[in-house]
């Protein structure tokens, strides 16, 4: 057995046993500590941090919700020297690893000589949000130099002056590999601020064994038969999104009666007792146990169930579905900016990009890596990597990409309303 | 300086470690606490003192059916855990023999694995097509549609099943305490056991009943893991919503009212509760 084919066997070992394991941004486990320390946490978090006012007043007026937010973020003119330290913080399972090794990383730190940490401190974008945005607010060091946030969130972040520019010119790869979607995107024109990880869909899981037919629609969550097993999110984005899509409303153009219109189509779902909650991450959890037989779910989460429950589906509605990308960005006063973007770069190069990918089952945003991961499935045979290789929601056909939709990028005042409307969903009655 | 006046100033003394202990990890937060559930903003505008005590009005119109529950739940899950928890510190301070130890050990065992980890399981074995329930169904005892979880049962079970030593061990105390000649002397002058414990043993232990409801009601009123685990939306309580507030919409003035409400709404609930029960006796 030659080296390589060695390589390979225990490279396919690995993946299966990985694919047994539920997988998931944002696992349980930890959502739920976090949410068990909340209450103690939180009021800590309050004292010491105080509520003082966290933005700079250039970024209040109404103009500044565009996205371009240059008001504040002071880039450095040129990048300083390399300092040989990095700190990056993102989700969980969003990175190669085995047996607790990332060789991304592992490679990346011999390569540059940066001594990188690497956290996976991020379980959701408001609560990390609120755990950076004091030492933001006053221009000084979060502690991490690159931070994972969802588009919106991104959006948010450069309308108060959070991120600091990027230097392209010390992002060769991107230049050259990044797809040509995941450039200039709505929420951050021209890549002036942020470069993407990885990209989702959101749309319906169900079981095909438990709903006994195929789902085929956003309306298939409001049927009175799966009353009680039915599954929503808590991610207000996600949630309006797919209900106004069911509504004919374009969620890049919904208006603050569009998002009255859906409340009301789910107070009516949750009154009649259709959805059994809202969920985060843990919805995952649910599915795979039966408890959902319907309901809202992630891409390349519900992929990676199915190769444990083949009865498990991912569909995207008829009436579309919404899609994200989780983004990398360099908050105001980080330390180590240069070593920032060597290691942006770095995850850009094709072969790091498809070595992560393989791992993590969600869209990746270098263009070669469809091409790399079929290449891998072909030569290894392995049923796993094919059946990723030949995903139309992990690798979006151009027919799939059309009937996805980003995000609106909300400003503060129509953020709250939607916020406001959506709580009196969630909180119940 | 006269031997008596030294004696109260070491007194004060004694005292000075604890008040500057509450002065500064209760005081200083509660205060601060305070003066953010009267600040009225945002997040990114950020928050100013304004004396905006509407936010209370706010919250309570807002969030009335959950704290209504929340306070339904406590009351349900006080009465249980008392109806339940009471034959229990009985059992073992009447009749443990040489088993008390153990039989004490036992009820605080569940302690040794973390709250949550307990809820967490029920959250399995209760699924809907779990074990129990699963099996129960193939056997066609419960009909497909039938569920635990989710539903309001499980929340009021699940706080039962983990307050339920806050109110044993107080009852057991007071219950171990009563001094066994007592009842004695009842039943020498004739008092029937039924009489006895009623006019005897009952009263005795009432500093313990009012000791146990105070550990279960005040966290159960406040709990948010169990209806996070095991409810629905149906089920959400004042705790969950501060907690959604506070951490995930980041509206620290709405929480913090919320909170204020809350322990003005138990400090009142916990007066009255010592007023029908009789002061003096509480103190034992």
């Amino acid at each position: 057995m030659s080296h390589t084919d060695r390589d390979r066997d225990l490279d396919r070992a690995v993946a299966q046993a990985m694919a047994r394991l539920p997988r998931s941004r944002r696992p349980l486990s930890r959502r739920d500590f976090l949410r068990f320390a909340g209450a103690g946490a939180g009021a800590a978090f309050l004292a010491a941090c105080g509520v003082r006012g966290t933005s700079p007043p250039a970024t209040t007026g109404p103009g500044t919700a565009t996205g371009t937010g240059t008001a504040t973020a002071q880039p450095t003119a040129t990048l300083p020297p390399k300092a040989g330290a990095l700190d990056m913080a993102n989700w969980i399972a969003y990175i190669d690893k085995d047996h607790g090794k990332s060789t991304t990383l592992i490679e990346f730190r011999e390569e540059h000589d940066i001594d990188m940490s690497y956290s996976e401190v991020i379980n959701d974008n408001e609560e990390f949000f609120g755990q950076i945005r004091e030492p933001l607010a006053q221009g000084q060091s979060t502690g991490w130099d690159i931070i994972v946030m969802t588009d919106w969130m991104i959006a948010k972040l450069i309308r108060l002056g959070y991120l600091q520019t990027l230097h392209h010119d010390a992002l060769p790869n991107f230049e050259a590999n990044a797809a040509d979607k995941f450039r200039d995107p709505v929420f951050d024109p021209g890549n002036a601020h942020s470069v993407a990880w990885a990209a989702g869909i959101t749309g319906i899981g169900y079981d095909r064994s438990l709903t006994g037919r195929e789902l085929t629609s956003v309306e298939d969550l409001f049927d009175p038969a799966f009353a009680g097993h039915v599954g929503m999110f808590t991610e207000m984005r996600d949630t309006f999104g797919l209900v106004m899509l069911s509504q004919g409303v374009d969620p890049l153009q919904a208006t603050v009666d569009d998002a009255r219109n859906a409340q009301a189509k789910l107070i009516e779902q949750r009154d009649a007792g259709i959805v059994r909650s809202y969920y985060g991450n843990e919805y995952l959890d649910q599915l795979a146990t039966g408890n959902l037989w319907a309901t809202m779910a992630w891409s390349g989460d519900v992929f990676a169930l199915r190769v444990d429950n083949p009865n498990l589906e991912f569909v995207i509605p008829e009436e579309g579905a919404m899609r994200w990308s989780d983004n990398m960005a360099i908050p105001v006063g980080a330390e180590h900016p240069t070593d920032a973007h060597l290691f942006m770069d770095y995850v850009y190069r094709p072969d790091v990009a498809t070595r992560i990918t393989e791992w993590v089952w969600y869209e990746s945003p270098v263009r070669q890596v469809p091409e790399m991961i079929a290449a891998d499935a072909a030569e290894s045979g392995d049923d796993i990597l094919e059946s990723l290789a030949a995903s139309d929601t992990v690798f979006p056909s151009a027919e799939v990409a059309a009937s996805t939709h980003p995000y609106k990028v909300l400003d503060e005042a129509e953020e709250q309303e939607w916020k406001d409307l959506f709580q009196q969903v969630v909180q119940g009655g | 300086m006269s031997a008596g006046r030294r004696r109260a100033l070491a007194a004060y003394g004694l005292l000075v470690p604890g008040a500057l202990y509450l002065a500064l990890f209760y005081a200083w937060p509660t205060v601060q606490m305070f003066a953010i559930s009267l600040q009225e903003g945002s997040l990114e505008r950020g928050y100013a003192l304004t004396w905006h005590w509407a936010t209370y009005g706010q919250v309570l119109t807002k969030f009335d059916t959950q704290l209504l529950r929340s306070v339904t739940y406590g009351l349900i899950v006080t009465l249980v855990t008392l109806a339940v928890g009471y034959p229990l510190a009985y059992a073992i301070a009447f009749r443990g023999g040489r088993w008390k130890n153990a039989l004490l050990f036992m009820v605080i065992l569940p302690f040794f694995v973390s709250f949550l980890i307990r809820t967490l399981s029920w959250k399995f074995i209760l699924a809907d097509e779990g074990f129990l329930l699963g099996t129960m169904k193939s056997f066609g005892l419960l009909s497909e549609q039938f569920r635990l979880l989710a539903t309001p049962v499980a929340v009021v079970s699940g706080m039962i099943y983990n307050f339920l030593p806050f109110m044993a061990l107080p009852l057991y105390v007071a219950l171990e305490k009563i001094d066994r000649s007592l009842i004695e002397a009842a039943e020498d002058l004739y008092a029937n056991r039924a009489l006895a414990f009623w006019k005897v043993t009952l009263p005795l232990s009432l500093p313990g009943v009012f000791a146990g409801s105070l550990l279960t009601f005040i966290p159960s009123v406040g709990d948010f893991i169990n209806a996070s685990l095991l409810g629905s939306v149906n089920t959400t309580m004042i705790g969950n919503v501060i907690q959604t507030e506070m951490l995930t919409n980041n509206d620290y003035p709405e929480g913090a009212a919320l909170s204020f409400i809350l322990m003005a709404a138990i400090l009142v609930g916990v007066a009255v509760y010592a007023k029908v029960l009789g002061t003096e006796e509480l103190t034992g």
